[in-house]
C-alpha cells in the first residue's frame, strides 16, 4: 500500500517540458531521496507533489485519495479546492530558503497554522510548539525573531513549523543548500531523527552522504526523466548509468 | 505679536477645516487602498483592468479638477453635494489610487517564499494575505506612505476653490484685509507643525516595526 502515487508526471513551464513522464511511489515510513543536477527537473517535481506547481498530465494520489488525474483526453484535471486543501494538508513542506514568517516570533510561527487550520486554541498550540522546538533542540529560542537566529537554526524552525500540522508525509526541497557547510550538520541530524521515528520523506537534496545514510531508496532525475533509481547502495554505489556515474563523481570530487 | 494671537482664532478654525478633511480622507482612503491593491493585483481580468483604468483616471487628471467636477460639475447635472462631502469624497478617490499603487509594490516586494510557505500550511488565500503578506507590506510603505500623508497635508488647501474657509484662505483673506504677509507666514508655521506632528508619528511607526528584520 503506497502512501503516494504519482502516474506519468508532465510539466512544462512555457515551451519547456521539465517532467518528461514522472512515475514513483512511496511506502509509508519510506525515506526516498532525489538527487539529480540542477535543471533536472528534481525540485518542481517536488513542487508538483503537493501543488505548488500543478501538471499538465498525470496522476497524483495521497493516501488513497486522487489530487489530480486525466481527463479522457490526457489532460490533468484537479479534485476540488475542498478536497485538494484536505489532501493537502497530510503534506509538510520545508523550502531551501527556510520561508520563516519574519514579522512572528519562533513560537508563532508554529503556533500560526495549528490554530488557524487546525482550529486549536493557543494553549494546545504552544504545547505542541514547545514539544517540537524541543525536538529541534532549539527550546532556548522560543520567543526569538527569525532573523536573529542562524541559517541552520532557521532551517530546524521550518522542520518544526511543518511538523506541527502532523502530517504523514515531510517534503523536503534542497533543506541544506542555502546553508553554510558548517551549519548543514544540525539539520541533516533533526532529519536523521525523523527518519529514525518513521516519518515518510521525500528528500530533494545534494547531501550525497546523506542520502547514503538515511535514504531507503534514490531516485536520480536528469533532464525531467528518472534516469535510474533503487536503494541507496544500488544507485550511489553501484550505479549502471553512465549519466549517474558522471553526476556521481562530479557531486563527490567537489567535496 | 498682538496682531499674530489676534489671527489665531479665524486660523484655528480653517486648521479646524483643514484636519477634519485630513483625518476623514485618511481613514477612508487607507484601507480603501488596501482593496484597490489586492483587487488591482487580481486574477480576474475585469476587476484588474477597471482597476488600472481607475488608477489611470485619477492619477492622471488634477486632484482639484476632480474636486471641481464633484462639487461644480454634479451640481450641474442635479447631484447636489454639500461642500465637505464633495471634499472628502474627491479627496478619497483621489488617495485611494495613489495610495494603491503604493500598497500593490509593497504587496509585490514581499518574497513569493511567503506565501508558499503558508500556501503549504494550510492557510486560505485571505487568511495568507491578513495574516502574512499585509503585516509585513506595512512596514515595507512606511516611508512612501507617509510622503503620502504628507502632501495630504499640503492638498487639503485645494479646497478654497470650492469655497471652505481652510486654513490657507483664512490666511489669504486676512492678508488682503489687513495688508500684511504675516498671515502667511503663521499660516506656514502650522502647516510646518502638522507635518512635524505627522513626520514624529511616522518615525515612531518605523520604530515599532524596527522588532523584525
Amino acid at each position: 500500500m503506497y502512501i503516494l502515487q504519482a502516474l506519468d508526471i508532465h510539466k512544462s513551464f512555457k515551451k519547456t517540458e521539465v517532467l518528461k513522464g514522472i512515475t514513483l511511489q512511496l511506502a509509508k515510513g519510506e525515506v526516498l531521496a532525489i538527487i539529480g543536477p540542477s535543471g533536472s527537473g528534481k525540485s518542481t517535481l517536488l513542487r508538483c507533489l503537493n501543488r505548488l506547481e500543478t501538471i499538465d498530465s498525470g496522476v497524483i494520489e495521497i493516501d488513497g485519495e486522487i489530487m489530480v488525474r486525466n481527463d479522457p483526453k490526457g489532460r490533468a484535471v484537479y479534485s476540488s479546492e475542498k478536497d485538494i486543501a484536505r489532501i493537502r494538508r497530510k503534506m509538510g513542506m520545508v523550502f531551501q530558503n527556510f520561508n520563516l514568517f519574519p514579522h512572528k516570533s519562533v513560537l508563532e510561527n508554529l503556533m500560526l497554522a495549528p490554530m488557524l487550520v487546525q482550529r486549536l486554541d493557543a494553549v494546545q498550540a504552544k504545547e505542541r510548539a514547545l514539544v517540537l522546538l524541543e525536538k529541534v533542540g532549539l527550546s532556548d529560542k522560543v520567543n526569538n525573531y527569525p532573523f536573529e537566529l542562524s541559517g541552520g537554526q532557521q532551517q530546524r524552525v521550518a522542520i518544526a513549523r511543518a511538523l506541527a500540522m502532523n502530517p504523514d508525509i515531510m517534503c523536503f526541497d534542497e533543506p541544506t543548500s542555502a546553508l553554510d557547510p558548517e551549519l548543514t550538520g544540525e539539520v541533516l541530524n533533526v532529519m536523521k531523527d525523523l527518519a529514525a521515528d518513521k516519518m515518510t520523506m521525500i528528500v530533494v537534496t545534494h547531501e550525497i552522504g546523506f542520502a547514503r545514510e538515511v535514504a531507503d531508496r534514490v531516485i536520480f532525475m536528469d533532464d525531467g526523466l528518472i534516469v535510474e533509481q533503487g536503494t541507496a547502495e544500488d544507485v550511489l554505489l553501484n550505479p549502471q548509468h553512465e549519466r549517474t556515474k558522471t553526476f556521481l563523481s562530479t557531486v563527490l570530487m567537489a567535496r | 505679536m498682538e496682531y499674530i494671537l489676534s489671527l489665531l482664532p479665524t486660523m484655528l478654525g480653517g486648521t479646524v477645516v483643514t484636519l477634519k478633511l485630513f483625518a476623514f480622507t485618511l481613514v477612508m482612503a487607507l484601507p480603501i487602498g488596501v482593496v484597490f491593491a489586492i483587487a488591482r493585483l487580481s486574477s480576474l481580468r475585469f476587476l484588474n483592468y477597471f482597476m488600472q483604468f481607475y488608477i489611470w483616471v485619477f492619477r492622471g487628471t488634477p486632484l482639484l479638477l476632480q474636486l471641481l467636477f464633484i462639487y461644480y460639475g454634479l451640481g450641474i447635472v442635479g447631484i447636489k453635494i454639500d461642500r465637505f462631502t464633495a471634499a472628502v469624497l474627491s479627496f478619497v478617490l483621489n488617495y485611494s489610487a495613489y495610495l494603491a499603487e503604493i500598497y500593490r509594490a509593497g504587496i509585490q516586494s514581499i518574497d513569493r517564499g511567503q506565501s508558499e510557505a503558508a500556501d503549504v500550511l494550510g492557510l486560505t488565500r485571505f487568511q495568507t494575505m491578513t495574516r502574512i503578506i499585509l503585516p509585513q507590506m506595512f512596514k515595507r510603505v512606511l516611508p512612501p506612505i507617509s510622503n503620502e500623508v504628507i502632501n495630504l497635508i499640503k492638498d487639503t488647501a485645494l479646497v478654497y476653490a470650492i469655497g471652505m474657509s481652510e486654513l490657507l484662505r483664512v490666511a489669504k483673506t486676512a492678508s488682503v484685509r489687513d495688508f500684511s504677509f504675516i498671515p502667511f507666514f503663521t499660516a506656514a508655521l502650522f502647516y510646518l507643525l502638522m507635518i512635524g506632528l505627522v513626520q514624529q508619528f511616522f518615525k515612531w511607526l518605523e520604530a515599532k516595526y524596527d522588532y523584525y528584520r
